[in-house]
């Protein structure tokens, strides 16, 4: 049993790990600030991702409202640091509202056997976009929330040395932080008492149960911190683009996190962060190619549709473990 | 009070074709305990084929027999894919049946484009107590009502159905009796894009065509499936019903609006009643 579960959870080895952190560290100043963007945008996805692919992977349950959290996330920030508080605080608030919700939810719909939640959270998510466009005069309705206060300081302010830190080079390394910080608390969590008790959760629900774990608490548990990562991202969201608005976070944003942590492999840190960095590629590409000249308007649409419902379709049928498990079975493979 | 009538008359009709959707939800997680998110895309599918076999000259009737057969074929197609290969894990169906639904997508917009489109129904109107309605209500009910009667007799006078049923109770023992259960859910699948292809072309008229709106569809139907824990068909005809209703009271009296937000919130109230009931039967 536990040389079944740990080659599952084999980890890369660290040179690789040192070899990524060291890569992403150094592209950002190659790029330029549009490729900037996609990269915060990247390191905000890793995030959530990881937290679906935990829930998808270890509780076996799937959140088609992961979107929702991240909008939750994002005007909780939002809202509360232009209505005065320090931006830091307002960030930090950002999980803390997206997990208490996700508690609300779960709490009663995780208790029902079955794939309920995957309907209950699409349509939290419809009801949340909703209010979101309905509470005009708390969150600015369809026109969206404008005026939030940036994350980082001005530096030197009024001098010739003025710079301002809130750049989208330095989201870059704002985002990298954040997602870094959740990586290593995601390994931690997957190894400890709990971790392990969701992993054998996944394997066998009656074997878990029996052999004393809280099964239904601690699929509450995994449900909340997947929606604490989605809120936190949202948080770092709203200080990078100081605005928001319901049509930044449509049902086809939970569907792409679905799409990047099925790819990377369920249950998977390093496979949330592979999926996440091969749609984000491809997804680049996609865009490139729909806007060729001569092609439909709806080129881009239509492309983006296939390759997200391929991707989806494929990846359960032929690699139903995900690309990174799938990857490093080839790897020992060849080394046997 | 002729207002209240003309909201409980549409919300009816409406409510028999979220009965059929829903329906669909059921006949297929029954047998196969998946839940089928591509379920809405079979009835817009079908709204798109009629409006096409429309255009190209087909008569009522023909062009609504062939897109509720190219929809069931569909069905089918969805369930070759999403159970077809064995030892398909019930999330990654599920999972699957959301990426077929987005090919679905890419396949409408890409012959039918993006804009909303509009096909008729049953021309004309008739009048009960004073008010004047659209045929198609009518239409629509009388679908459902020949719809249910058809099920019923399937399922418990057919030698298919009874095997649906086998498998619904216990595929295991199913198996043991010779039944090849992964067939039997492919079938189960064609049944539930014939459901929602009906549902499509009674309903759609009634709205307007758009790739999209089958996420209106599917929710509204699995709202009304969940009625009956997505077990029982005559729950959901209940559930369909009192969402259609509910749904035209609220559009009527309030905002329109707020009408989306009736199965939403429908949604999450059974399912923690539910919920509730499952803890005091621990």
């Amino acid at each position: 049993m536990t040389t079944v579960l740990r080659s599952r959870f084999l980890r890369p080895s660290s040179v690789l790990i040192a070899g990524v952190a060291l890569a992403s560290l150094l592209l950002p100043p190659l790029l330029d600030s549009g490729k900037q963007t996609v990269f915060v945008l990247f390191t905000l996805y890793v995030v959530v991702t990881v937290g679906l692919s935990l829930l998808m992977g270890l509780a076996g349950q799937i959140s088609l409202g992961q979107a929702a959290f991240y909008a939750l996330g994002a005007y909780t920030a939002g809202l509360l640091a232009k209505h005065g508080l320090p931006q830091l605080l307002a960030l930090a608030a950002a999980p803390v509202g997206s997990a208490v919700v996700a508690t609300l939810i779960g709490v009663p719909v995780l208790r029902l056997r079955g794939h309920y939640l995957a309907f209950a959270t699409l349509a939290f998510q419809l009801i949340v976009l909703t209010i979101l466009a309905e509470a005009r005069g708390i969150t600015g309705g369809d026109i969206g929330l404008g005026g939030i206060p940036p994350l980082l300081p001005v530096l030197n302010q009024g001098q010739d040395s003025e710079l301002d830190l809130n750049s989208p080079l330095v989201y870059c390394y704002v985002g990298w932080l954040v997602a870094a910080l959740v990586i290593v608390l995601t390994r931690n969590l997957v190894r400890s008492r709990p971790g392990r008790g969701l992993r054998a959760l996944a394997t066998s629900e009656i074997g878990a149960a029996a052999s004393g774990v809280a099964v239904g608490a601690d699929k509450l548990k995994v449900f909340t911190i997947s929606a604490a990562y989605a809120g936190l991202a949202g948080g770092v969201y709203a200080f990078f683009l100081e605005y928001l608005s319901p049509g930044s976070f449509p049902i086809l944003l939970s569907i792409q996190f679905i799409v990047m942590a099925t790819l990377g492999g369920l249950g998977e840190v390093w496979g949330a962060v592979l999926g996440a960095a091969v749609i984000v590629l491809l997804v680049q590409v996609l865009q490139a190619a729909a806007s060729q000249p001569g092609l439909p308007r709806q080129a881009p649409a239509i492309l983006s549709y296939a390759a997200y419902g391929g991707v989806m379709v494929l990846v359960m049928l032929f690699l139903p473990a995900g690309l990174l498990p799938t990857l490093r079975q080839r790897l020992s493979r060849g080394r046997g | 009070m002729s207002a209240l009538l003309q909201y409980l008359i549409s919300g009816i009709a409406t409510g028999c074709a979220f009965a059929l959707v829903a329906t669909g939800f059921v006949t297929i997680h029954r047998v196969t305990g998946v839940v089928n998110f591509a379920q809405g895309g079979f009835a817009i599918l079908a709204g798109y084929v009629t409006f096409s076999a429309l255009r190209a000259g087909l008569p009522h009737g023909v062009s609504e027999l062939l897109a509720v057969l190219l929809a069931t074929a569909a069905g089918g197609v969805v369930g070759v894919i999403s159970i077809g290969r064995r030892g398909t894990p019930l999330l990654a169906s599920l999972i699957i049946t959301i990426g077929l639904g987005f090919l679905f997508y890419a396949v409408e917009v890409a012959i039918w484009g993006d804009q909303p489109l509009q096909f008729e129904g049953v021309p004309g109107v008739f009048s009960l107590a004073g008010l004047t309605l659209q045929r198609q209500y009518l239409l629509i009910v009388a679908g459902a009502v020949v719809s249910f009667a058809a099920l019923l007799l399937f399922f418990n006078r057919t030698y298919l159905g009874k095997i649906f049923t086998a498998c619904a109770s216990n595929a295991y023992a199913a198996r043991l009796a010779g039944i090849n259960v992964t067939r039997v859910g492919i079938a189960a699948f064609a049944v539930g894009g014939l459901l929602g292809g009906l549902a499509g072309v009674l309903l759609l008229p009634l709205r307007s065509l758009t790739f999209d709106s089958d996420v209106d569809l599917a929710v509204n139907g699995f709202a009304a499936a969940i009625f009956g824990g997505l077990q029982r068909p005559g729950a959901a005809l209940v559930g369909g019903l009192v969402i259609g209703v509910a749904e035209a009271l609220v559009a009527g009296y309030s905002h329109a609006s707020y009408q989306k937000g009736v199965s939403l919130v429908l949604i999450v109230g059974i399912l923690v009643w539910q919920a509730s009931r499952r803890a005091q039967a621990d």
